[in-house]
C-alpha cells in the first residue's frame, strides 16, 4: 500500500474522520470508509473539504466540549428528523425579539452545526429541506456577532460539501460569505467563509464564474497574504478552486495581481508542508491556463524554489502539484529548458535527479507524470537527449515500458522515442535518428515493450509504437532494423491492424508491412 | 497534443496522406485533461485522509469513476466488444480475433471473416461457380450484403462504398515469418521434388480426371534461393461447403505472389477445366472445425491458392503496385 504522508504534525485537520484511536464509532466510520458506496465515492472524488473540527486551534474548551459527543450515531432518518427540529429552532430564535436573541441564535446554530460535522453522512439534504438556507442568509447579515458568523459560516461550509443541488442552493450566500473575507472581519470568520467558498467553488465552472464575478478573487487572495498558516493554507485551496477553470479568466486574472509571485515563492519556501502543497495547486492552475502566468512564472524564483521541493521533499501530497507544476511549465515554454535547464546547470542536475526519484517512487501518479516531464525534456536540445541518455534513468524507462501499467508504458515509450530522434530534420523533412542512442537502447532491449505497444486497444499507444518500429526499421545501422522488429513479433503485431476500425492506423501499419517485409524481404 | 502531427509525404512508404515520422516535441495537457485524472483523484484522497483506508481494489473503483473508462471498446473493425480496462484487450484478442486456417494457417480476426477466406480460397466449387459467372465474392463488411463476380471488383466496392485503403488487400501478399522460411528452407534441403514447384491445387490420389499434371510451374523471375520457393504444405482437411457434396482437397500453398503472375492462360484454362470436370468427384474438406483450427498465434503465413479469376485481374493491378523500394 501506498505510503501516504499523515503529517501528524500539525494541530488540526480539516477532515480528520478519524478522530480518537480506539473509538468504535470512529472505527465504524473507518470501516464504512472501507466499504465504498457509490454516493461515498462520489464524495470523496469531490473537491470538497467537510469540516469537522474547529479551525480554532487554541479552544480548548471548545474542543472539550466536542469531545463529549464526538459522534452523532444515529440512523439517518432519526437524524434526518433532528436536522428538521433544529432548522425550526433556529427559526424561532431568528425571529424572537428578547434580550438573548442573539445567545439562542449562537444555540440553534451550534446544535445545527454539529449535526452538519459529526455525523457520519451530514444530513445536508434535510437541512435544505428544512429551510434552513434563507435562515443561515439571515444569519450572515452584516453586524452580526463575530460568533454567530462562524457558526452560520460553517454550517454553509459543510452544506456546501455536498452534491450538485445542494450546493447550488447556496447561491443567496454566496456575496455575503465574500464580504466577510475582507480585512476587518475577525480572521477565524474569514477563514471560515473561504473554506465554504472553496467548497462552493470545487463544485463547477458555473459556480466559479459567478464567484468570480462576484469579486472573489481578490479577496480570497488577500487572505493568502495572512501570516496565520491555517488561514493562508484555506485561502490557497480556496483559490486553487476558484481558479481550476476551465475557463482561464480568472487564472489570468489572478497573475495580473500584484506581488502574487512574490507571495508564492514565499510560501513554496515555508517549512509547512501543508501550505506548500495549496500554493502548488495554484501554480499547477496558473501554468496550466494562463500563458501570460508561464511567461511570468519562468522568469521568477519559482522555479528554483519548485525544484528544490522536488528534489527535498518526500511527501506524495506535496509532490504531485510540484511535479506537475513544472509539468506545465517545461510542457508550455521552451524557455526552460532552453534558458534555465541548460545543461550543465547546476538546476538542471537537480531536476534530473527528482524526476528519477520520482521514477523509483511506488506511487503511479509520481511515476507517470515525471515521466511526461522527462519527455518533454527529452524533445529538448541534443544535450538534454545526451543527459538523459547517460543517465539512470535509461534502465528505469526500459523497465517501465515493459512492466509497468499502461498509462506509464506509453509515457516511458515517448520519453525513450524522443531521445533518439533529434530537432533538427534531414533534406527529407524526416528528424535525424540519433543512431547512437537508439542502438544501444534497442540492444537495451526496449524493443518487445514497444511493440507491445503496438497490440494495444488505444490508438495513440498503437500509434507510438508504430512510429518507434519505424524508426528502427529505417535508422538501425546496416539494415538490421526489420529482422529486429521480426524477432520480437513485430510482423505479426503489425498484421493485427489489417482489420483495424481506425483507417489511419490500417494505413500505417500497411505501409511499414509492405516497405519492410515486402517481396524481398528475407532474400 | 500530439508530438507526431505532421505527417510527411512520404511516396516510398505509399501513403499519399503522409507518413507520421516520429518528432520530439512537447505535449501539453489541459487541466481537465484526463492524463491528470489520476493525480487530481489522489489529491482528494489524500486531503480526505482516506488514502490509507483503501485497498488496491477500491482505488481501482475510483480511479474508473473519475476517468470514465468506460468507453473503451475492441478496435477491430465490426467487433464493438466493451472492454472493462486496456488490459483486458489481449484476452480478448487472443479469444475472439484469432481464427486461423486450417489449411493455409491465414489468420483472421473473425470467423465470418475465415469462412471467407476458405471458401474463395480453398473450395474449388466456389470458384466453379465464379467461373459460370455467379456473384460470389461477398462484401467483407458485415450487414453489407454485397456479392460481387470478381475480386477486383469486390475490392473496388470496399475502397467505393466502405472506404478500404487502395492498399487493403483480403489476399494480403505473404510476408513469410521466420518460423515460415525455416520451413522453406527445410523443404529445400529435402531436395526439390516436382512437387516443391507445384503451386495450385491438386486433387487428391483419385486424379482421374486430371491426367496432365499442369505444366510445371514456372516463374518468370530466375528461382532464387531455396528459400524462395513455394511451400508444400499438404495437408488433408475437412472444408465445409454446405452446398457441395465431400470434396477432399490437398491445398499446396505459394509463398511468393510474383508467382501467381507467371501463370499462364492456358495452364490456368487448363486447371479450371479439370476442377470442373472433376466436381462431381470431389468431397468437401472442411477447414474449420474445431479439431483443426488452432488458436492462437500462428505465424506460417503461406500465400494460398489464387484463383483465376483473382490472378488474371491481380496481374494488372499488380504492375501497377510495384514494391521496389
Amino acid at each position: 500500500m501506498a505510503s501516504e504522508d499523515t503529517s501528524p504534525s500539525h494541530s488540526h485537520h480539516r477532515d480528520s474522520i478519524k478522530s480518537s484511536v480506539g473509538n468504535t464509532a470512529a472505527n465504524r466510520r473507518r470501516q464504512q470508509a472501507i466499504s465504498i458506496g457509490k454516493e461515498r465515492r462520489e464524495a470523496l472524488i469531490r473537491a470538497k473539504r467537510l469540516c469537522r473540527d474547529s479551525i480554532f486551534d487554541d479552544d480548548d474548551n471548545e474542543k472539550g466540549l466536542d469531545e463529549g459527543e464526538m459522534v452523532i450515531d444515529e440512523e439517518q432518518s432519526v437524524l434526518n428528523a433532528r436536522t428538521a427540529q433544529t432548522v425550526q429552532e433556529l427559526k424561532s430564535s431568528l425571529s424572537y425579539q428578547g434580550k438573548d436573541a442573539t445567545q439562542k441564535t449562537i444555540e440553534a446554530l451550534r446544535a445545527l452545526r454539529k449535526l452538519l460535522s459529526k455525523s457520519e453522512v451530514p444530513p445536508i439534504e434535510a437541512a435544505i429541506q428544512g429551510g434552513a438556507v434563507p435562515l443561515l442568509v439571515q444569519c450572515l447579515s452584516f453586524g452580526s456577532a463575530d460568533e454567530q458568523l462562524l457558526e452560520a459560516a460553517w454550517c454553509v461550509t459543510n452544506i456546501a460539501a455536498g452534491g450538485p443541488e445542494e450546493t447550488k442552493s447556496l447561491l443567496p450566500a454566496l456575496p455575503l460569505l465574500i464580504a466577510h473575507l475582507g480585512e476587518k472581519s475577525s480572521v477565524h470568520v474569514a477563514e471560515q467563509c473561504a473554506w465554504a467558498l472553496g467548497n462552493v467553488a470545487g463544485e463547477d465552472m458555473e459556480l466559479r464564474s459567478i464567484l468570480f464575478a462576484q469579486g472573489a478573487l481578490l479577496s480570497l487572495t488577500r487572505l493568502m497574504l495572512s501570516n496565520r498558516e491555517s488561514t493562508a493554507r484555506t485561502a490557497a485551496w480556496a483559490l486553487s478552486n476558484l481558479i481550476k477553470g476551465p475557463d482561464p479568466k480568472a487564472a489570468n486574472e489572478l497573475i495580473r495581481i500584484e506581488a502574487i509571485t512574490d507571495t508564492i515563492v514565499k510560501h513554496l519556501k515555508t517549512a509547512d508542508e501543508e501550505l506548500v502543497t495549496e500554493v502548488a495547486w495554484v501554480v499547477v492552475y496558473l501554468s496550466a491556463l494562463s500563458d501570460k502566468a508561464i511567461s511570468i512564472l519562468v522568469r521568477s524564483d519559482v522555479v528554483p524554489v519548485l525544484v528544490n521541493r522536488l528534489v527535498g521533499s518526500e511527501s506524495l501530497q506535496l509532490l504531485i502539484p510540484v511535479l506537475r507544476s513544472l509539468g506545465n511549465l517545461v510542457a508550455a515554454d521552451a524557455y526552460i529548458t532552453h534558458s534555465i535547464l541548460i545543461v550543465g546547470n547546476d538546476i538542471t542536475d537537480q531536476v534530473l535527479y527528482g524526476l528519477i526519484k520520482c521514477l523509483k517512487s511506488e506511487h503511479r501518479v509520481l511515476k507517470k507524470e515525471a515521466l511526461w516531464v522527462l519527455s518533454n525534456i527529452a524533445a529538448g536540445t541534443l544535450e538534454h537527449k545526451t543527459l538523459i541518455f547517460s543517465s539512470e534513468a535509461v534502465p528505469l524507462l526500459i523497465d517501465l515500458l515493459s512492466a509497468a501499467p499502461f498509462e506509464i508504458r506509453k509515457e516511458a515509450a515517448y520519453t525513450l522515442g524522443n531521445i533518439c530522434v533529434g530537432p533538427t530534420k534531414g533534406s527529407d523533412n524526416k528528424s535525424d535518428i540519433i543512431v547512437t542512442h537508439l542502438v544501444p537502447l534497442v540492444k537495451g532491449g526496449c524493443l518487445p515493450g514497444f511493440v507491445n505497444l503496438v497490440r494495444s486497444a488505444d490508438v495513440e499507444s498503437a500509434r507510438v509504437g508504430l512510429i518507434f518500429l519505424e524508426l528502427v526499421m529505417r535508422g538501425y545501422p546496416n539494415g538490421e532494423g526489420p529482422k529486429l522488429v521480426e524477432r520480437e513479433d513485430g510482423i505479426d503485431a503489425m498484421e493485427r491492424f489489417q482489420f483495424h476500425e481506425n483507417q489511419e492506423m490500417r494505413n500505417v501499419a500497411n505501409a511499414l508491412v509492405d516497405k519492410y517485409f515486402g517481396a524481398d524481404y528475407g532474400v | 497534443m500530439d508530438s507526431m502531427d505532421s505527417s510527411v509525404a512520404s511516396p516510398d512508404l505509399g501513403l499519399e496522406l503522409g507518413f507520421p515520422f516520429w518528432v520530439a516535441s512537447r505535449r501539453r495537457f489541459k487541466p481537465d485533461d484526463p492524463f491528470f485524472a489520476s493525480g487530481n483523484l489522489e489529491r482528494e484522497l489524500l486531503a480526505k485522509h482516506v488514502a490509507l483506508d483503501l485497498t488496491e481494489d477500491e482505488r481501482f473503483q475510483l480511479q474508473r469513476m473519475e476517468i470514465a473508462d468506460a468507453n473503451l471498446f475492441c478496435p477491430i473493425a465490426g467487433c464493438g466488444a466493451r472492454l472493462e480496462y486496456l488490459e483486458e484487450f489481449e484476452d480478448h484478442y487472443n479469444t475472439r480475433h484469432m481464427a486461423s486456417c486450417s489449411v493455409c494457417f491465414r489468420v483472421y480476426p473473425t470467423s465470418r471473416l475465415l469462412s471467407i477466406h476458405i471458401s474463395e480460397v480453398h473450395d474449388s466449387f466456389f470458384q466453379a461457380k465464379v467461373a459460370r459467372g455467379f456473384p460470389m465474392y461477398e462484401c467483407l463488411v458485415e450487414g453489407c450484403g454485397a456479392k460481387l463476380k470478381s475480386y477486383k471488383s469486390r475490392q473496388r466496392h470496399l475502397i467505393d462504398k466502405h472506404r478500404f485503403p487502395s492498399s487493403f488487400e483480403f489476399y494480403k501478399k505473404a510476408h513469410p515469418s521466420k518460423h515460415q522460411r525455416q520451413k522453406l528452407q527445410r523443404k529445400a534441403y529435402k531436395g526439390g521434388d516436382a512437387k516443391d514447384q507445384e503451386s495450385f491445387m491438386d486433387l487428391d490420389a483419385k486424379k482421374e480426371s486430371k491426367q496432365t499434371r499442369p505444366k510445371h510451374y514456372r516463374p518468370k523471375q530466375e528461382v532464387k534461393s531455396g528459400t524462395e520457393r513455394e511451400s508444400e504444405m499438404e495437408v488433408e482437411t475437412k472444408l465445409h461447403h454446405p452446398q457441395t457434396t465431400e470434396t477432399k482437397v490437398v491445398t499446396n500453398s505459394e509463398a511468393k505472389n510474383e508467382k501467381a503472375k507467371a501463370e499462364t492462360e492456358m495452364e490456368v484454362e487448363e486447371r479450371i477445366e479439370d476442377i470442373v470436370s472433376g466436381i462431381s468427384k470431389l468431397s468437401t474438406v472442411d477447414a474449420s472445425s474445431p479439431s483443426s483450427v488452432s488458436f492462437g498465434h500462428r505465424h506460417s503465413r503461406g500465400f494460398a491458392f489464387v484463383p483465376r479469376s483473382v490472378r488474371n485481374q491481380n496481374q494488372i493491378s499488380k504492375r501497377e503496385q510495384t514494391r521496389k523500394p
